[in-house]
């Protein structure tokens, strides 16, 4: 609440859209009360291309999933995963258990390469630059096995409806076993210079604090969810894929501390431990990796019409590195193009959590506390913050804002 | 917190709403090599009794988790469906929940549920501008994707006149206009 | 084409007009230490004033035209701009959306487009030196 009105003024700051660092068009616009942040509103839309019209009007069901792909460059492989089980289901369409652990190694690099590229950019956002190329050498690794496997750093195109369109030999096996071993090897390191570092565990300790009974509230999901002490993650409760034979266990921040505060640095905690995690998931995959064939229907043309004729609805969910992707199917006999297709990313749900994360925060501090949510515009359409403007307008390029970040980061290592 | 079955839900759902409920089903798959078994509910209510279902929702679930609300274009009519999940964060326990209605579009109005659930308010204000769906009683009725200066009464998910014009697409020199 | 014409360093400035970021984080790794561009003297700054290059990635988005002019026109001359990936070419796999503006050349004149979706990193750097040579031969008023 802002007392004495006509003494104490209001700031707005528009931040952005066009962002120094990375990542996507954000813009951000606050009302401060002095150093404190006292509103947040959120508007969004710029990454906004049209996706699922494309994909009802202009596509047919096999080339949506190559659309679907490039939603977003990050979570590459979440997309078209939660597409092709709504498809499936939708259908009726089962892919072969092969499929199904193929399936599972590809997410489960794809989060250790983005949980990575997250380290990378929080360090940044904090100042020590120095762990953000450290993080994206080390991931550099694991872009190489994504390479090996899938045949491209990116985009990697190796889903199809009802299986994968590229299988991993038993010659592949030791190449894989190398770099996981190489992340065994580092983890400890990567603990320590994230969580034992005093300085940023001064800068992220309270800091962007997300309470239980909020996140529940804001329908909060995925690693920041699980930071807020909501142990909640798809591969747990409705598995899907190989996860439904592997026991997954949310992670959660009391596994390292024994408390759950929901701030930044729990978010850390979380994405490390998750790091773990995956290593783990994709030995067990090597290891029970069921023989067989890897397409239900190998022909393109025949799955094409199949699909084509097919009617009915599915619902396709699946953990992203930020959370639950769900993707709703509706095929429809006769028509080559997708009958009705919605996309919700996590980002979409985890936005709206950023006025509370950021109420009562300095202005320094929300580079950290915003970035510490991994926000994905292009999953979601983009954000941007306006607010009411009760005294003076002032404009705080996001440059300036980062700098102070950067300020505070050096005051406190004095 | 008692977890129920699939078929005592529906149970509660009839018993709940009455003839509010239209239809329901369960929709099972296998997973994998172990073959584990997973369930999801589809209910269809009335437009009438859909405020009541979605509180009968949440006295199953103190927090239910709402993932979207997605829109179909029927002709006559648009078909809404909420997605809702509960019973999360127990292994294998979770349960898929889409709540079905149809809207007709001589009268394209549905009540909120922000009050409900406090993170519905993007995927409603998301339906008013793509699809064109009024929700009566949203707390913020801007628009949440979609630019300030597109057009009024253009909406891209519909397929009758009401979706973007032609003119609006940008296709590439060479290629035939469809 | 040798190492001898470069005379200073080359600031590049990165714009994302609305993409996926599958270009994006290739541009990024192309800054870290496994391709390190720094040491050709190649940064990537954070204010267009300062800036030679600039790199745009994505199809134009309606919302963001007049930020695009803006920034093109706050780069000091001589500049030259550089687009990153399919996307800016001809609208990429988002060819006939009804939210594209256009594809990047209709709104502000482009020097080298680099195809690929995303293109390697290697790619990426073939350009900005491509770039650059034709930066310097525009100096010394060779064509």
């Amino acid at each position: 609440m802002i007392q004495e009105e006509t003494k104490k003024a209001t700031y707005t700051i528009p931040v952005g859209p066009i962002h120094p660092a990375l990542k996507e068009p954000i813009r951000l616009a606050l009302t401060v009360d002095g150093e404190e942040i006292v509103d947040v509103d959120i508007f969004a839309g710029q990454v906004h291309r049209g996706i699922e019209w494309l994909g009802m009007n202009r596509n047919n069901p096999i080339q949506t999933m190559y659309l679907a792909e490039r939603i977003c460059g990050i979570c590459n492989i979440c997309h078209p995963f939660a597409y092709a089980l709504a498809v499936e289901q939708a259908a009726g369409i089962t892919p072969p258990p092969r499929a199904d652990y193929i399936r599972t190694i590809a997410a489960e690099m794809e989060r250790i390469h983005s949980h990575l590229l997250w380290a990378g950019v929080a360090a940044h956002e904090i100042g020590f630059d120095t762990i953000f190329y450290l993080a994206w050498r080390v991931r550099e690794e694991i872009m190489d096995l994504i390479e090996y496997v899938t045949g491209n750093r990116v985009t990697k195109a190796i889903f199809q409806i009802g299986g994968v369109r590229r299988d991993i030999t038993e010659e592949q096996f030791p190449r894989i076993r190398q770099s996981l071993d190489y992340y065994k090897s580092l983890f400890d390191q990567l603990k320590k210079v994230f969580l034992d570092d005093k300085t940023i565990q001064m800068r992220t300790r309270n800091v962007g604090i997300l309470k239980t009974e909020d996140a529940l509230k804001l329908l909060t999901c995925g690693p920041s969810g699980r930071a807020s002490g909501v142990p909640k993650d798809v591969r747990q409760d409705q598995p899907y894929a190989a996860y439904a034979d592997l026991n997954i266990k949310a992670m959660t921040p009391d596994m390292v501390t024994g408390t759950v505060v929901g701030d930044v640095y729990d978010r850390i905690i979380v994405r490390l431990l998750e790091v773990k995690q995956s290593i783990e998931i994709i030995e067990q995959c090597l290891e029970e990796m069921p023989p067989g064939p890897i397409l239900a229907q190998p022909k393109t043309a025949v799955l094409l019409k199949a699909l084509t004729q097919a009617e009915g609805e599915g619902v396709g969910r699946a953990e992203a590195p930020r959370g639950e992707v769900i993707h709703y199917v509706r095929l429809e006999a006769g028509q080559s193009t997708l009958a009705t297709w919605k996309v919700r990313a996590p980002t979409y749900v985890n936005l709206m959590s950023v006025p509370t994360i950021l109420k009562g925060m300095q202005i320094a501090d929300v580079p950290i506390a915003f970035a510490s949510l991994d926000p994905c515009m292009s999953c979601t359409n983009r954000m941007v913050i306006t607010d009411r403007v009760l005294g003076k307008k002032s404009i705080m390029s996001y440059a300036e804002m980062r700098h102070l970040s950067l300020k505070k980061t050096e005051k406190l290592r004095r | 917190m008692e977890l129920q079955t699939p078929e005592k839900i529906i149970d509660s759902f009839k018993t709940a709403l009455g003839d509010g409920v239209i239809n329901a089903k369960i929709y099972e798959r296998e997973v994998a090599v172990k073959k584990n078994k997973f369930r999801s509910l589809w209910v269809e209510v009335k437009k009438s009794a859909f405020r009541d279902a979605v509180e009968h929702i949440c006295h199953l679930q103190e927090y239910p988790h709402l993932a979207i609300i997605s829109s179909s274009d029927l002709g006559a009519e648009v078909e809404l469906i909420y997605h809702f999940t509960i019973y999360y964060g127990h292994h294998l326990e979770e349960l898929s929940l889409g709540l079905r209605v149809k809207v007709p579009k001589s009268d394209l109005k549905i009540p909120t549920i922000t009050d409900l659930i406090h993170g519905a308010v993007f995927t409603e204000r998301e339906i008013q501008e793509m699809m064109g769906v009024e929700v009566v009683g949203i707390p913020d009725k801007r628009r949440l994707f979609l630019p300030e200066d597109f057009p009024e009464g253009v909406y891209p998910w519909r397929k009758d006149e009401k979706g973007p014009p032609d003119d609006m697409l940008r296709v590439l020199p060479g290629r035939e206009q469809k | 084409m040798s190492l001898k014409a470069f005379k200073r360093a080359l600031w590049v400035y990165h714009l994302n007009t609305g993409s996926c970021n599958g270009c994006d984080i290739e541009i990024l790794a192309v800054l870290t230490p496994r391709y390190d561009v720094e040491r050709f003297g190649i940064m990537l700054v954070g204010s267009p004033r300062h800036a030679d290059v600039l790199l745009v990635t994505g199809p134009v988005v309606k919302q963001m035209v007049l930020r695009v002019k803006r920034i093109y026109e706050q780069i000091p001359d001589p500049k030259l701009v550089v687009v990153v990936g399919s996307c800016g070419i001809e609208g990429g796999v988002f060819y006939e959306s009804y939210s594209l503006a256009g594809p990047v050349d209709q709104i502000i004149p482009v020097d080298v487009y680099v195809p690929g979706c995303p293109p390697r990193p290697e790619a990426i750097i073939e350009a900005v030196v491509k770039a650059w040579v034709k930066l310097e031969k525009a100096e010394q008023g060779v064509r």
